[in-house]
């Protein structure tokens, strides 16, 4: 195996001092380790597992920082070796550390961290407890891979991975129908926009023959890609994004996940694994950048994704689907910022959105601990019980409400200039409405979980344990104050140090937008959090004031624009018919080869039986002629048959 | 350095178990066990020796052998001798498939003394001759040989099939003799038609002549003996509609035959297909190519359309099986060095895959005395250990990354893609189907409530632990380090490239 030194250019060689990046691969090593030792040992260690897997992804973020910390300081750096050998094709595969993923690799390994920490009190007990943990492992090994891959080829390899790891998170309680289902589900539909990745990186490979995310862009750089390619290979690329990210149409999947434990919809569907479609995008900014029809794509369903999954969240009754919605209507905004060539914002968002999103469901984790109901209906009236989870669930919401201070603000801000900015008014129209939607129905869960009168049968609440409420506290300190990296107020940081370096990227740094979207986007938000208020805590509106018209309205929303009911009725109606009416072909016509071949030996083994006569006299002269014919035969031609 | 003697040791060495079993007494069931379970392992040391000779930068062409066999003539005293010669040899792609059979064998031989309840004595000696056929296949150097081993292989699997099998045995059995003995024919046909234009049947000859536009045969006559070289391979490999047989086998041999018949025996479809269809006939395949590449996807679309609605999950497999074959052909349709190599690649994975999977499905029908879908359910909660292989050969079937599917399936498209994108593209609804009907019997098995209780149900013990982790480590390895594969393969690749032009 010979290793080659790539990204390391001249500065770099002579100070030389890369010691973190250098052995930046060893990030996702630890949790591969984690999960190894738990497969194999998980039985005898028991509740001892929480510990390795703890610790080991407690060295993944320790690096992580220190890699982040000396990416500040220094250029990217990137090592690849050979992996396969196809006659005069040669993979390869490696690692690189650059901004993006030197700041992805901290946010992955410190919500990991934090959602380890976590589950060791929500898991306590569990039966499965060492395989939960392994099982945590295998997916943050997965994430951290993806993370840090520098070609297409191996993004995919861990881009499946990371599937695998959400499969059997959501699946963990398996002996439950509706996780079997969802598992189920989540796998084949991610895996429909996979194949769209699949696709899209083979053509792009017979575009440039390689894989390698620098190769490309040279040749997108350099004109060598005709504009057509570049557009349906960035397309197909994306639907893969699509499939991840939960945008519209392969977002059912992300909802029904919900079935899975609530650390691992913390860190799987909320903050990694389902923002791993927009870590895609954006590390394949400058391909998606050179298609202007492909970046139209990405913004249109990113901004139609956050309205729509915006309007269901307003009428969901389960906690975590409220937030799972959520999640997906927050995804479609971060696609909207990178449709509209906000790549600064489409990554500050992730960020923000990772640990405010990451609070609000350990803190409803918390909430379904104390209260044993997912049902927001059945709750009500926490705030004075659960002195903690309320106040921090309160951060969540205020940050993703886009309140002024909180960082969901800054970055939400950011997203809302870049599609001004990026000419798409109709677009920033529709997310103007989404944050508004957000405000309301984010404030309707908090009101009516912990405000009012406690509904239904609730007893013996109360606050989760330390190591509960210690990693919710610490994402609430981050949910304030993350947006600061990059204000319009106290410097752009972030955004330009994304770029810095960057000559594809430079163009599309912090977006300074007009100051009145600032001021748009806080009244539109505090509008949502009054209506809110009204409805839910002073009741002063009838709840049925918005679809006051009738019900139908309602009752479509209810049924999340009945997608689900719609691919019943198309694709697996129409996957099964395929199948029964092939199935007809293997039993009419295929058998019936198979009969006509049987025919055909009977009817000759029944000619051969009537020869056997029993007639000896029959066989001599059979003989004899025969004979006779192979003398003929033989004077004619003098030997064989030529 | 001679090796000559090796590679006819490596090939006969089964006899040496058969020997010693005709001796042994009828009842002697453990030690006969233990006979045929060593008399696999002489073959396995060896073929792994040789890749081990390859590995440290030694010669593979050290192993070849030659010797005078048969000659005949006409009685004219000055026409050249027709010479059948005892010819054995490995390249890369060779020593790959019987490193591959070897293993296969001797986690089979485990199985069977798992799985096989009566006349132990006979089976062995039946398994151990089959194993001969089966390394005589992949090593011999011309075609008369070639066909005389494959005949070896046919006769053993039909009396395990029917002997050891379950209810409709016998059926499968003489469905299996029909049309394999039909495919031989064809192969016969062709194989003497070669000798007789030619005058002889080693293949590398073979191989030269062909390229060489003076050779005795029209191009018709060669699109012709291709077409009948394909239908012979296609009942074996199997390529749609000459599949049926097949499924018949792999729902009532015993499990320990269907690992070797679905992991090694349909494996010689695709070697006939690459060695002689693609070696002999390089521009007729060119001129089939496409048909090729249809039929591939057409077996790839239909076994995984099929295998969605089976309620029996050998059904399920069995279809699985024949999906996993399109990926062979449309590998191979694409006639590049990505494609070749992925048909390659694939048929290696999905030997070892298939193989892990038929040995976990006798586990289950030996635990709940069935394997329809609907009948299980839940079995992650008693057999956790099975339940998780059962899913991680299932996920290694389907295509995941780090394990060995991916890598031969992600080759075998990105050849065609090169070719035939949009037949390609097509055939990419595969990879989705795949994931769809492997979860739906396998969460359907292993996941959600139990249909019913099962009492006493035991997990995986003892020596049953062999084959699923040599099997599971194989397919990780080749998975994540898929070197191992390629790097005996680039000199066959070398050598059938030129021919194809590219």
């Amino acid at each position: 195996m010979e290793f080659v030194h790539e990204g390391c250019q001249a500065p770099c060689s002579i100070k030389g001092i890369v010691i973190m990046m250098e052995n930046a691969w060893l990030i996702p090593l630890f949790p591969l380790l984690s999960f190894l030792i738990l497969l194999l040992f998980g039985k005898r260690l028991k509740e001892a597992s929480a510990y390795v897997g703890i610790l080991f992804t407690l060295a993944s973020l320790v690096y992580s920082i220190l890699v982040l910390f000396e990416r500040f300081s220094e250029p990217t750096y990137g090592t690849n070796f050979e992996w396969l050998t196809i006659g005069d094709l040669h993979l390869t595969a490696g690692f690189e550390v650059n901004q993006l993923n030197a700041l992805m690799l901290v946010i992955v390994s410190l919500v990991s961290f934090l959602v380890h920490t976590y589950s060791k009190g929500y898991m306590q007990g569990d039966e499965r407890f060492p395989v939960f943990y392994a099982y945590l492992g295998l997916f943050t090994f997965a994430m951290l891979g993806l993370v840090i891959s520098p070609n297409l080829l191996q993004t995919y390899i861990f881009w499946e991975l990371v599937g695998v790891g959400s499969f059997l998170l959501i699946g963990f309680y398996f002996y439950k129908e509706e996780a079997r289902a969802a598992a189920k589900k989540a796998f084949i539909m991610t895996r429909i926009g996979d194949v769209g990745l699949f696709i899209g990186m083979i053509l792009l490979f017979w575009q440039t023959k390689s894989f390698e995310y620098k190769e490309i862009f040279a040749a997108v750089d350099a004109g060598e890609i005709s504009t057509s390619m570049i557009t349906l290979t960035a397309i197909l690329i994306f639907i893969g994004a699509v499939g991840k990210s939960g945008q519209f149409p392969l977002h059912t999947w992300l909802p029904d996940a919900m079935e899975g434990p609530t650390p691992v919809s913390a860190l799987i569907h909320a903050a990694t694994m389902v923002a791993a479609g927009v870590y895609l995008v954006a590390s394949l900014f400058p391909l998606f950048a050179a298609s202007k029809t492909a970046l139209l794509t990405i913004a249109v369903i990113g901004a139609f994704t956050a309205i729509f999954a915006a309007s269901i969240g307003l009428v969901q009754t389960d906690i975590k689907r409220v937030l799972a919605y959520s999640t997906v209507s927050q995804l479609g905004y971060m696609m909207l910022a990178l449709g509209s060539a906000g790549y600064v914002a489409g990554v500050f968002h992730l960020m923000t959105h990772a640990f405010f999103k990451a609070l609000l469901f350990l803190a409803a984790g918390s909430v379904i601990h104390a209260v044993h109901t997912q049902n927001i209906e059945e709750m009500g009236g926490l705030w004075k019980k659960l002195k903690l989870t309320g106040p921090l669930f309160l951060i969540g919401t205020l940050a993703i409400s886009g309140v002024p201070l909180f960082s969901g603000f800054f970055s939400k801000d950011e997203i809302l200039a870049a599609a001004w900015e990026g000419g798409h008014p109709i677009l920033f129209l529709l997310a103007l409405i989404a944050a508004f939607m957000t405000a309301f129905y984010m404030f309707r869960l908090f009101f009516m979980v912990f405000t009012g009168e406690a509904r239904g049968s609730q007893k013996h609440v109360h606050e989760s344990p330390a190591n509960m409420t210690y990693p919710m506290i610490l994402l609430g300190v981050l949910a304030i104050i993350a947006g600061y990296v990059n204000t319009p107020w106290f410097g752009t940081f972030l955004g330009d140090w994304l770029v810095d370096g960057n000559e594809a990227l430079a163009q599309h740094g912090h977006i300074e937008g007009p100051v009145w979207i600032m001021i748009a986007a806080t009244v539109v938000s505090l509008a949502g959090i009054y209506l809110a208020y009204l409805m839910y805590y002073k009741r002063s509106l009838a709840r049925n004031w918005l679809s006051g018209t009738g019900d139908t309205l309602h009752t479509i929303v209810l049924n999340k624009y009945y997608v689900d009911e719609f691919y019943q009725l198309t694709v697996l109606a129409a996957t099964t018919a395929i199948s029964y009416f092939l199935r007809f072909i293997d039993v009419f016509l295929v058998e019936g080869l198979v009969k006509g071949v049987v025919g055909i030996v009977q009817g000759l083994g029944r000619a051969g039986s009537k020869l056997q006569s029993g007639q000896v006299q029959t066989y001599g002269a059979v003989a004899f002629i025969g004979l006779a014919l192979l003398v003929v035969i033989f004077a004619f031609t003098g030997g064989y048959l030529r | 350095m001679n090796l000559s003697a090796v590679l006819s040791l490596l090939v006969f060495s089964p006899l040496l178990g058969i020997i010693v079993l005709a001796l042994m007494p009828k009842q002697a069931e453990k030690a006969i066990k233990i006979v045929g379970f060593l008399g696999t392992l002489p073959a396995l040391f060896l073929s792994l020796a040789a890749y081990l000779h390859f590995q440290w930068g030694k010669d593979l062409a050290d192993f070849a052998v030659a010797k005078q066999w048969i000659q005949f003539r006409g009685l004219n005293v000055d026409e050249p001798y027709f010479a059948v010669n005892y010819e054995l040899g490995l390249s890369g792609f060779q020593l790959l498939l019987v490193a591959l059979t070897a293993i296969v064998a001797t986690l089979s031989a485990i199985a069977a003394a798992r799985f096989v309840k009566k006349e132990w004595k006979g089976y062995f000696m039946l398994f151990l001759l089959l194993e001969i056929g089966m390394l005589g296949v992949f090593t011999a150097e011309n075609l008369i040989l070639f066909f005389i081993f494959f005949e070896i292989t046919l006769i053993p699997t039909f009396f395990l099939i029917g002997k050891w099998g379950y209810f409709e045995k016998e059926k499968a059995a003489y469905s299996f003799l029909i049309y394999n003995g039909l495919g031989s024919a064809v192969l016969l046909i062709v194989i003497m038609v070669l000798f007789a234009k030619t005058g002889t049947t080693n293949i590398d000859l073979l191989t030269q002549m062909m390229a060489d536009p003076s050779a005795p045969l029209s191009s018709d006559l060669k699109l012709g003996l291709f077409i009948a070289l394909l239908i012979a391979f296609g009942v074996k490999l199997p390529i749609f509609p000459l599949h049926s047989w097949m499924l018949k086998v792999h729902v009532q041999a015993p499990p320990s035959v269907v690992m070797i018949h679905s992991g090694i025996l349909l494996k010689i479809g695709a070697y006939g297909l690459i060695r002689f269809g693609m070696g002999i006939f390089p521009e007729q395949f060119d001129q089939l190519a496409t048909l090729i590449a249809i039929l591939g996807v057409i077996n790839l679309l239909y076994g995984a359309f099929l295998a969605f609605i089976q309620t029996d999950f050998k059904m399920v497999l069995a279809y699985s099986s024949i999906s996993h074959m399109g990926i062979v052909l449309i590998g191979l349709a694409a006639m590049n060095q990505a494609g070749v190599q992925g048909a390659i690649f694939q048929v290696v994975s999905h030997g070892l895959i298939s193989a892990l999977l038929f040995f976990l499905v006798g586990i289950l029908y030996e635990r709940t005395d069935t394997s329809l879908i609907e009948n299980l359910g839940g079995l992650a909660k008693g057999m956790p250990i099975a339940a998780g292989f059962l899913l991680a050969a299932g996920m290694a079937s389907l295509g995941l990354p780090g394990m060995s599917g991916f890598v031969s399936e992600f080759m075998a498209f990105l050849g065609l893609f090169e070719e035939m994108p949009w037949i390609a593209a097509v055939g990419t609804i595969g990879i989705i189907m795949t994931a769809a009907y492997l979860l739906r019997a396998i969460l359907g098995m292993t996941y959600g409530k139990a249909h019913r209780e099962f009492t006493g149900v035991l997990d995986l013990k003892g020596v049953e632990f062999v084959p699923v982790i040599v099997l599971m480590l194989l397919i990780v390895l080749i998975g994540v380090y898929p070197s191992v594969l390629s790097s005996p393969l680039q000199t066959t690749l070398e050598t059938i490239m030129p021919g194809l032009g590219g």
